[in-house]
């Protein structure tokens, strides 16, 4: 199976924009994770990520309309590609069948 | 209220950020900063941007997308090529501009370059020595109070003995240059020498004056050894080969050449033509000494230029006391004297005592060449700046057919340099042409050597400073230019640049009033020095050293005197134009203990007084008779310097010679007019006075000389017959001053030459570009006179506000000039009123040439021209 590989940091941004749908661009995802996962990100470090993921083909852009909150500028709307959809299935799959390989004793118990 | 993020941060941001991506980088993070302002306060959200801001100097954004469609390469083969074209087309198109342009760069970097290599020469001095740093040479202070001298020449065994007991000093040197002999002969060819030196051997391993033949380990193989420079060997064997051949000295003492250096380079101050061991000179002057001084105890004998190579690092004040302290055991009542250390490379540009010498002309002329080139550029700017208002279209039409605003900015720049390079090949050209002038002028032998490297480095950083100082405003200006303004003819109401122009003119007639001030009083203080009342009469006297003629001197001025053009006759022992001995020697009553007062002794006959009209103040002259040897007669100054009250009767001694003073005289002007009188005495001893006086008519001089050349033929026929006249002399005391003021004078003269050409393109151009106005008026009644006026008026404005800033700066800067001299004259306002007149009557024919010329138009046709 090849894919292009995709660092963790990544994969928690290219789910996030498919979680945030319609309205995924900087702030909101960078707002989004962190309500999600709980760690704090910087905006630079999405911004970056979502480059990278552009570059690599699993999300595309486009602008959208100026709003006055951000001073008139406009936001840069990402979605999923197909290839970056893709991806993420393998990546999920991937996951499942390890998940599905460990014996019963294999993990202690951790108590919830 | 909404408060801003920081405007630095966005600056920034806007900067490094790759255009695009900067509007959503942007806009994500003002809309955070909102938020943030919201929940933390206006200072929290502030630094929280800035640190976003940071945060996003990454790769990713830093990176600039590739264009859809690239633009041409900059530097591409059509591009420079059209380049140039365009700029030669222009050139040629405004042919009035560019030759205004081309006139003023090539004279302003002519001379610029002129005077920054004369610069070059004279920093250059002396620094050829590899040990150039570690080398010192020795001088003395001494006396006392207002009679402090400083002597760089000392006694003969400070040096051995420094070198001997000083750990910090590695190597030690004497220079002698006493007359020892004067003719020195080679089979029939014999020179009266006054170069020949007496030296250490290590003279030849200290310094770097290389042993083209001769062993560099012992030069002098024995004490009748002599070292020539190739010219002197040449001079006394031709082309044949030196080493071992014989000269005799004044037909006694016969020297072996052992070897030959290189001819001395001209920016050295050492020079000589014979170089002979030190020791023959000790052993000639101390052979037969009764009052037992030799080489080695002699602290009497100041004749020894002292040179040390010291260990670096060394301090040289605590140095001189170690050297002091020698001196002081050695010979304990030289209380008043102290030791000075001065580097070899400071020896040109600095005075003994190692304040400022010749270093304030350098710095002076470094000041001119740059006023010079900042005018000359001042001058392309102003030009080019205003003339690109009627550029102003083809800028826009370049820009609209897609001319990027590098491109432009390359085309100016381009345009620029050619007219540079252009005017950089004339200047040279010119600079070689002028070059023979110039040495003349600057007493200099400059030689533009295309190979020095040196020479390229002058030239070609005075280039491309002045090229880089007036291509980029106006490259920057003219690019600018918004296209559509431009074309709707906006552009010329700009302030801006109009103000910048005015500055610069400004500047320039600053300058202008500066350098023509300072002409004026130097030309001032140098009449001022001429004219003023030297306390002799110096005029038709015909001087020279009397060799064996003394002993036949009233033979001699008895024939001289039937010579119909001989108004008298004297003798002295030193030049009166510039006494050159001193000494402390001296005792009075009333003399404090520990007190010197160095006194200038010159001893004469009883004509000289009357001879040059020296006035007596007090007293009588000498008479002849046998006891005027136990007379003195002082100058005004001696007497107030040594305090003596009714000095006449009162004893004095002057070296062993005890006596009274019998007659005072008014002070006069025995030096340069730099230094102050200083004390001075006259003593009865013809014998001593080897130098005669002729004071002729004036048109017969040629007959008197030759008279006075048959005579000294008659005694010394072996000797070439040298005279100066006293006028001679005493010009040659101010020889730098002279050439600094004739230097100025021609610089002066060719600033205010680039200043002019400056304003008059620039009211050539006012007048084009007003010419509908004007027609306008004239056809609404303006007169004549009135257009003109309308035109000068702004210039003239700018060229009072230059006087008005340029006076101060003139004063201040003279003044300083003035303190050299200890004679001088006080600056008045009217110079500068004069300075200030001329710089208004040179800028108001300027300008109203070309403004006569606008107004006498006919209306009709400058109506017409559009």
């Amino acid at each position: 199976m090849r894919r292009s590989y995709l660092g963790e940091f990544e994969e928690v941004v290219l789910l996030t924009v498919a979680v945030l749908a319609e309205g995924a661009y900087g702030v909101a995802i960078t707002d989004e994770l962190d309500r999600q996962t709980g760690r704090t990100v910087s905006i630079s470090a999405v911004h970056a990520a979502l480059h990278r993921l552009e570059e690599k083909g699993m999300l595309k852009s486009h602008l959208g309309d100026a709003t006055a909150e951000r001073g008139g500028r406009r936001k840069r709307l990402f979605s999923v590609t197909v290839l970056g959809s893709r991806t993420l299935h393998d990546i999920r799959a991937v996951r499942q069948q390890l998940w599905d390989s460990i014996s019963p004793q294999g993990l202690p118990v951790v108590s919830l | 209220m909404k408060n801003k993020p920081p405007r630095w941060a966005t600056r920034l941001l806007e900067i490094f950020c790759a255009p695009h991506l900067l509007e959503e980088i942007e806009g994500d993070l003002y809309e955070r900063f909102l938020r943030n302002e919201r929940f933390g306060g206006t200072s929290f959200a502030r630094r929280q941007y800035a640190r976003e801001v940071i945060s996003f100097l990454k790769p990713f954004a830093l990176k600039r997308q590739a264009r859809e469609y690239p633009s041409t390469p900059l530097l591409q083969p059509a591009m420079i090529r059209n380049y140039f074209k365009t700029a030669w087309r222009n050139l040629l198109k405004n042919r009035f501009y560019s030759l205004i342009n081309m006139t003023g760069l090539t004279a302003g970097l002519a001379v610029g370059m002129l005077i920054l290599l004369w610069v070059q020469d004279e920093l250059s001095f002396d620094r050829f020595h590899q040990k150039a740093n570690q080398i010192y040479r020795l001088e003395n202070e001494v006396g006392t109070g207002t009679s402090k001298q400083i002597w760089t020449t000392t006694v003969a065994p400070i040096a051995e003995m420094g070198k001997k007991e000083v750990p910090e000093i590695k190597e030690a040197l004497r220079i002698t240059d006493g007359s020892l002999y004067t003719l020195y002969k080679y089979q029939d060819k014999s020179f009266a020498e006054e170069e020949a030196v007496f030296t250490d051997p290590t003279f030849f391993t200290l310094f770097d004056f290389g042993l083209i033949k001769g062993n560099p380990a012992k030069p002098f193989p024995d004490n009748n050894s002599v070292v020539l420079t190739e010219k002197t060997a040449k001079r006394y064997f031709g082309d044949a080969e030196p080493i071992g051949k014989a000269i005799t000295a004044d037909g006694k003492t016969t020297f072996t050449v052992s070897g030959i250096i290189r001819n001395f380079p001209k920016n050295s101050s050492l020079k000589g033509d014979l170089f002979m061991p030190i020791s023959h000179w000790f052993s000639v002057i101390y052979a037969n000494r009764k009052d037992g001084r030799n080489q080695h105890n002699d602290f009497h004998e100041f004749s020894y230029a002292t040179f040390f190579q010291l260990q670096p690092g060394v301090s040289t004040t605590a140095l001189a006391d170690k050297l002091r302290n020698i001196h002081l055991r050695n010979k304990p009542d030289d209380t008043d004297l102290t030791y000075l250390l001065q580097a070899l490379p400071d020896m040109h540009l600095y005075k003994a005592d190692g304040t400022e010498g010749g270093i304030e002309t350098v710095r002076m002329f470094v000041i001119i060449a740059l006023l010079i080139l900042v005018i000359a550029c001042i001058n392309y700017v102003n030009l080019s700046t205003a003339r690109s208002m009627l550029r102003a279209k083809e800028v826009s039409m370049r820009k609209i057919v897609g001319a990027a605003k590098m491109q432009l900015f390359l085309q100016f720049i381009v345009e620029t340099a050619l007219l540079f390079s252009l005017s950089a090949f004339l200047a040279i050209g010119l600079m070689t042409l002028l070059m023979p002038f110039y040495n003349e002028l600057s007493g200099k032998q400059l030689v533009i050597d295309f190979s020095d490297s040196q020479i390229w480095a002058v030239i070609a950083s005075t280039i491309a400073g002045t090229l880089l100082a007036s291509s980029i405003y106006p490259a920057l200006l003219l690019s600018s230019f918004e296209p559509l303004k431009a074309l709707k003819g906006k552009v010329s109401a700009r302030l801006t640049d109009a103000v910048f122009r005015k500055i610069l003119v400004v500047t320039q007639f600053t300058f202008t009033v500066i350098l023509i001030s300072g002409t004026l009083i130097i030309g001032n203080q140098l009449d001022y020095i001429h004219s003023k009342e030297l306390g002799y009469d110096k005029d038709h006297v015909l001087s020279f050293y009397m060799r064996d003629l003394g002993a036949h001197f009233d033979a001699a001025k008895t024939e001289l005197l039937k010579q119909p053009g001989v108004a008298g006759v004297t003798r002295a022992n030193s030049n009166i134009v510039s006494i050159g001995m001193q000494t402390g020697a001296t005792n009075w009553d009333g003399k404090q203990p520990g007190e010197t007062m160095m006194i200038r002794p010159v001893a004469v006959n009883q004509d000289f007084i009357p001879f040059f009209k020296i006035k007596v103040d007090q007293g009588v002259n000498f008479t002849g008779a046998v006891s005027d040897s136990l007379h003195f007669i002082l100058n005004e100054t001696a007497v107030k310097a040594a305090r003596i009250k009714n000095p006449i009767g009162k004893r004095f001694k002057l070296w062993d010679r005890e006596g009274t003073i019998i007659g005072v005289v008014k002070d006069f002007h025995f030096a340069s007019m730099k230094s102050r009188i200083e004390p001075s005495i006259f003593f009865y001893d013809p014998n001593r006075a080897g130098r005669m006086f002729i004071k002729t008519t004036g048109q017969e001089a040629p007959n008197v000389i030759a008279t006075a050349k048959r005579l000294w033929k008659q005694y010394n026929a072996e000797y070439p017959f040298k005279y100066d006249f006293l006028d001679q002399t005493f010009d040659d005391l101010y020889k730098t001053e002279q050439r600094t003021g004739t230097l100025f004078t021609v610089f002066a003269t060719i600033a205010i030459v680039i200043s002019c050409l400056g304003l008059f393109g620039l009211v050539a151009y006012t007048a084009q570009v007003r010419t509908r106005e004007i027609g306008v008026r004239k056809v609404l009644g303006a007169t004549v006179p009135g257009i003109i006026q309308l035109l000068a008026k702004d210039f003239v404005k700018l060229v009072l506000i230059a006087i008005a800033i340029a006076v101060p700066v003139a004063w201040y800067a003279m003044d300083q000039w003035l303190q050299g001299f200890a004679y001088r004259i006080s600056i008045e306002w009217w110079m500068f009123a004069l300075a200030g007149l001329l710089a208004l009557a040179i800028a108001l024919l300027t300008v109203s040439f070309q403004s006569i010329k606008a107004a006498v138009v006919n209306p009709v046709k400058s109506l017409r021209s559009e």
